[in-house]
């Protein structure tokens, strides 16, 4: 059971001084006080509802598979925040442009865990992946709020519509499965390595979408996102996996691990996992999701829940993995370590 | 919050990790109580008496925060950083993103 919170809920202790407000009349103060108690109920279900997926992951108990394969829904949020906004009915072939789009590519992520994983779906159960469209106004973001992915229509000048980047989507729609696997907090290194293994499986998806293998990747995150104040000023993307201080990235990022310190952005500290995993794809050679990315995936979802892992936890972790998935492929393994060194783990 | 004060808004995180080191965008804005509601006042003040922002979802990401500093005369200015979903509409609304 998934408990969301998206609405602004009145704080406690306002409503505790509502309860107790003798000015006001007994039905508003004995409305003030229960929405108070409503509010440490719904909290503690949230609480409990993380305890419980933990606790699902620890002891291997898996979910019902829910359906074979996942359903794929739309939302428009019409410029307002509220989620998840009215259902586009028939999104697949929808006359606005972004919902069709979004329904498309987030079916293709479907299929890209299927056909490359064995994934069934976010959380391996098939469940339903749902999107929310023009979410805010000239809202510059897309994100997993913990349940959906939702998108931004960017303001035309730095951004375009977020849906038009299929690394963005794949990226999205990866926080959700690592959420429903390595369940990796998002601070500290475990939060650098929970946005890398969203570019990661991002650019794998864009890659495997245009079939391209690791020299004709461009490696780059929001390159197709890019509006035309950014373009006119020379950026090229958000991030650059296989040059992470990139100047022509609007985030450059570190190239090694110890340049990360405490209460780094994410997004900032990702830059040396990125790096690792591009190097080790391109040493290997040949499709990234091939043999890289099938290292990169299990150390994802056969590592249990972890949610303050360390990057050297997780480079650990997938040497390990690679020399037993490819024993007698010990080029696979070599190329994993070559990542890792590169960037001093 | 007074209809005198100031309120300094900075908009962090993302999908494209604004606010971090070196990155090349600055999102930013600022108001005056007088421009906000009542409610809204309040709700501003809420945050920086000490109330506890609504709970993010376990496993959010690529979220927006917000870094608020209320400017009020006679005081040091107060700082206070809260997810997106327990900022006031107008004071989202007043911020800009700007390539630096």
């Amino acid at each position: 059971m998934r408990m969301t919170c998206t609405c602004h809920i009145v704080p406690k202790d306002i409503l505790e001084r509502l309860a107790g407000d003798k000015k006001l009349s007994t039905e508003l103060r004995r409305a003030a006080r229960d929405s108070a108690r409503l509010s440490d109920g719904l909290r503690n279900l949230r609480s409990q509802a993380a305890e419980l997926t933990q606790l699902a992951q620890a002891t291997g108990a898996h979910l019902v598979e829910l359906a074979p394969s996942p359903k794929v829904t739309v939302y428009d949020c019409k410029h307002s925040q509220t989620l998840p906004g009215t259902p586009v009915p028939g999104a697949k072939t929808s006359r606005d442009a972004t919902a069709k789009r979004c329904f498309a590519e987030t079916t293709q992520v479907a299929k890209f865990f299927k056909s490359v994983f064995g994934r069934n779906s976010i959380d391996d159960a098939g469940m339903t992946m749902m999107s929310s469209v023009h979410f805010g106004k000239n809202y510059n973001n897309a994100m997993w709020n913990g349940t959906q992915m939702v998108y931004g229509d960017g303001d035309g000048k730095l951004f375009v519509d977020f849906t038009q980047g299929d690394d963005v989507i794949g990226h999205e729609l990866t926080h959700g499965v690592t959420q429903h696997s390595l369940q990796l907090a998002y601070s500290g290194d475990a939060g650098g390595l929970n946005e890398s293994l969203s570019d990661c499986f991002g650019s794998m998806f864009r890659q495997w979408s245009a079939k391209q293998d690791v020299t004709q990747a461009d490696w780059l995150i929001g390159a197709d996102i890019m509006g035309p104040t950014a373009k006119s000023r020379g950026f090229k993307a958000l991030r650059n996996m296989a040059k992470p201080d990139d100047k022509a990235a609007l985030a450059p990022q570190p190239t090694k691990y110890s340049q990360i310190t405490a209460g780094m952005d994410p997004h900032y500290s990702s830059g040396p996992p990125n790096l690792a995993f591009c190097t080790a794809c391109v040493t290997l050679g040949g499709h990234s999701w091939e043999k890289i990315g099938q290292v990169w995936y299990a150390a994802l979802t056969t590592s249990g829940a972890h949610p303050k892992m360390t990057m050297p936890q997780f480079a650990a972790r997938t040497r390990q993995l690679a020399a037993q998935k490819y024993p007698s492929q010990a080029v696979v393994a070599a190329a994993v370590d070559a990542g890792w060194k590169k960037v001093g783990l | 919050m007074q209809a005198e004060d100031r309120l300094d808004v900075e908009r962090l995180g993302g999908f494209a990790g604004m606010g971090g080191p070196g990155a090349r965008i600055r999102s930013t804005g600022s108001l005056h109580g007088r421009e906000l509601s009542a409610a809204d006042r309040g709700r501003v003040a809420a945050l920086f008496g000490g109330a506890k922002p609504p709970d993010g979802h376990p496993g959010a990401a690529d979220g927006f925060r917000y870094r608020l500093t209320l400017h009020r005369d006679g005081a040091s200015p107060a700082v206070v950083e809260v997810p997106e979903a327990a900022v006031p509409g107008p004071v989202r609304d007043c911020v800009h993103d700007e390539l630096t």
